[in-house]
């Protein structure tokens, strides 16, 4: 709708909606593509190979994300009730815990600098493979130092010593913290109110905040994944530490609005865009798509949510569209959208955002339990649910559920906050 | 592998250089087979097992310089690398400016790596040359106008050295880029940092005199093209901040409520310009607003607002019908209590 004004992001929607509907082309057989189904074999054999084979060369642009590659793939694995052999959940621990450093957070690979975000991911990670045992070798009291190391007089963090500071890092700390049982008051005086204030007059929130004399201004525009991280680490504060009643919020009228906003038309199959007036990449099926639910939780703790709560305000169904006809890749994987190659990283964020489309579109008519029967199908992977194949139509999700505030599904992150609560560990501080 | 047109030859690995021959490099992994182990060239493997060697011993010297130069180049993500050099142009005191040079030609190729920015912010703590930098930035839009790290560090210069010669040209440049695309959000955004987020500098003492050219500036715009959600954003967000009710904006938002062919030709009304005659309408965003005043009012315009909201589930806005039921369901409960 470009109201005979061209300009270049008019032209560059008009050129990416066209891609949009082309079928995607088919090089093997009988594809499931083309029918909206979501090919899970495919997936897994995308995901083993690089899982056990490994990552062609242009994955050196990883190099310094390698926790985060194993997150990506192991996540999408559970998302598809998928789980690794003990051997190889053995070799997914050693490898994650090469990359602890004695400052007891994790870098991006062995040898590398400790990094919040890095850090994030291999702890999910071993949410995922780990267990008491392997559970034991993160050294808690170290990781809490180099926390409170990173902090900042207004209650942001580093990324990593004098790294950036955004939001990214804050969620990542703060998602850790939790799930290790570390969220204590002094390591998080003051974050609510930076969180607080990179919310934009758009709604969505933005990478980072700064003091302009007396007022603090957004750094950036309203953006899908800090949003995303600005919100879980909202909602992890508040569950931790309640707000009083008279304390400044959120404002939750304009990011529900903003957040709706971000849902492509028609013409873009339903997907996600990140920001105001850019084009829909699959990835935001998770960040903004997974907002929902966290949304829904803090209306919740206000009573402001009605009888029919469960109704979802976005449109979950048409969010099926883009996921199964435009972001599965022929191929395997999943990607931004066509013509683009598939990665880890939109794998698992593709998947998830499907995830959430499935069990938003049945919340209201069935509750959905998941039978689980080990079967084993081959050496490396174990089933750990049936599944059946999925379809944009109202079908019961053929995914795991994956939990809103840490993309870990709920059987993981509960074990691993459970251990860290339990009388056997040693204290942090 | 490569094309003949960009293959350089490969600079010489630093196991084969004589003078590197007192660094013991390191192998990633030692003793763990690793899950998804990626298979870098040659090249990078060699200068990673390097980096780590130099790591190791804590040297910081000249070479150093050379070796994450070659990493950051194969690898602009690599943090550890970026976080190294900076610490060793400290030790030896490098030139600044040199190494500023340098991320000129660094940020244009990596222009999406945080890294690359980051690395200037800390330079231009040391540099202190704010002026220059909102000129380099300029020039990287043309590669990319929305790039959300150069915004982001555009806007930490002007916050952060907060002058106000520094400030004065920033509604200018952003005019230039909302005349090049009025569909930026990202340059929208930027105009509502300059405008309203930074204070209040010379010139700028008469709020309303502000208020109303923004106003204007932002009713013009949607005029032009009618169906961009980040003007209708910004007049939102003017009037928030503002503490103004959407009711002071009846007249000009209703026009575009109307289909094409209930517009009204006449006068000329400078305050509320009308939608151009190529425009899409009714406008989504305009029947939305309008609702909006609506619901403020309450009482029976409750009513108005719903059928607004249902014109906008059934027709104008079909893709969040589930969002326009809400609202619906929301007005509702506000009158009923
Ligand atoms: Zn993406």
């Amino acid at each position: 709708m470009d109201d005979g004004y061209p300009t270049p992001t008019s032209i560059s929607q008009k050129a990416t909606v066209a891609l949009l509907v082309q079928p995607p082309i088919s090089p093997s057989s009988a594809s499931k593509i083309p029918q909206g189904i979501l090919d899970n074999n495919l997936h897994l054999g995308y995901l083993g190979r690089h899982l056990l084979q490994g990552l062609p060369a242009r994955y050196t642009s990883q190099d310094a994300s390698q926790s985060w590659l194993l997150f990506w793939s192991l996540q999408s694995l559970s998302l598809l009730k998928v789980e690794l052999d003990e051997g190889n959940k053995k070799r997914a621990s050693d490898t994650i815990l090469a990359m602890q450093n004695p400052a007891g957070a994790f870098g991006g690979g062995p040898g590398q600098a400790p990094h919040l975000l890095p850090t994030y991911a291999a702890i999910c990670t071993m949410g995922i493979v780990g267990s008491p045992s392997t559970w034991s070798q993160i050294n808690r009291p170290s990781l809490y130092q180099f926390f409170m190391s990173l902090k900042e007089p207004d209650g942001s963090f580093r990324v990593s010593q004098r790294g950036e500071v955004d939001v990214r890092g804050v969620y990542c700390l703060l998602a850790v913290a939790k799930l290790l049982g570390m969220m204590t008051r002094e390591l998080v005086l003051g974050t609510r109110e930076w969180v607080r204030s990179c919310q934009t007059y758009e709604g969505g929130f933005a990478s980072a905040t700064i003091g302009v004399g007396e007022q603090s201004a957004p750094l950036g525009e309203a953006h899908g994944g800090y949003t995303f991280c600005a919100l879980a680490a909202w909602v992890l504060l508040e569950s931790e530490f309640p707000s009083d009643k008279g304390s400044k919020s959120i404002n939750l009228k304009s990011l529900r609005r903003w957040l709706v906003n971000m849902q492509g038309d028609e013409d873009e199959l339903y997907g996600f865009r990140g920001r105001t007036n850019k084009l829909v990449d699959g990835c935001y099926s998770w960040w903004v798509g997974g907002c929902f639910k966290l949304l829904a939780e803090l209306e919740e703790r206000r009573g402001m949510s009605g009888k029919d709560a469960e109704e979802p305000i976005w449109n979950p169904e048409g969010l099926k569209q883009y996921i199964l006809y435009a972001a599965q890749h022929p191929a395997g994987g999943l990607r931004d959208k066509p013509p683009k190659s598939p990665d880890m990283y939109h794998t698992l964020y593709c998947l998830a955002g499907l995830s959430v489309a499935q069990y938003a579109a049945t919340a209201s008519t069935t509750t959905s339990t998941s039978t689980t029967s080990s079967t084993s199908t081959s050496p490396t992977f174990r089933t750990i649910a049936q599944s059946a194949p999925s379809q944009t139509s109202n079908a019961p999700p053929s995914l795991n559920a994956t939990d809103p505030l840490f993309n870990l599904t709920q059987t993981h992150a509960e074990a691993m906050m459970a251990y860290f609560k339990s009388g056997e560990v040693e204290a942090f501080q | 592998m490569s094309s003949p047109t960009t293959s350089a030859p490969e600079p010489p690995r630093y196991a084969d250089r004589p003078e590197w021959s007192d660094v013991i490099p390191v192998e990633q992994y030692e003793n763990v087979n690793p899950l998804a182990p990626i298979f870098y060239k040659d090249i990078y493997k060699d200068a990673a097992d390097y980096f780590r060697g130099i790591v190791k011993t804590g040297e910081k010297s000249q070479r150093v310089l050379d070796l994450t130069e070659r990493i950051i180049r194969l690898n602009p993500a690599h943090y550890t690398a970026w976080q190294y050099r900076y610490e060793t142009l400290l030790a030896i005191e490098a030139d600044l400016e040199d190494e500023l040079r340098l991320m000129d030609e660094l940020a244009i190729t990596y222009l999406k790596t945080y890294q690359v920015w980051h690395h200037r912010r800390l330079l231009m703590l040391k540099i202190r040359k704010p002026a220059t930098e909102l000129v380099f930035i300029a020039k990287t839009f043309r590669e990319d106008a929305k790039n959300y790290h150069t915004w982001s560090y555009r806007q930490w210069l002007l916050a952060y050295f907060n002058d106000d010669s520094l400030w004065s040209g920033e509604l200018d440049f952003v005019d230039e880029l909302l005349n090049a695309d009025i569909r930026n959000n990202s340059a929208w955004h930027h105009r509502f940092f300059t405008v309203f987020q930074s204070g209040v500098r010379d010139g700028e003492q008469d709020t309303e005199r502000i208020l109303r050219r923004e106003l204007i500036y932002v009713k013009q715009s949607i005029s032009l093209a009618p169906n961009n959600a980040s003007a209708w954003n910004y007049l939102r967000g003017i009037l928030d901040h503002n503490g103004i009710p959407y009711s002071k904006m009846i007249a000009f938002v209703q026009p575009y409520t109307l289909p094409n062919d209930d517009q009204k030709a006449d006068l000329v009304d400078l305050d509320n310009p009308p939608p151009s005659k190529d425009a899409h309408l009714p406008c989504a965003a305009a029947v939305e607003f309008l609702a909006d005043i609506y619901e403020a009012e309450g009482g029976d315009s409750m009513l108005k607002a719903t059928e607004l909201w249902k014109s906008l589930g059934n027709e104008h806005d079909v893709a969040r019908k589930k969002y326009w039921e809400y609202r619906i369901r929301e007005g509702l409960r506000a009158i009923q209590t």
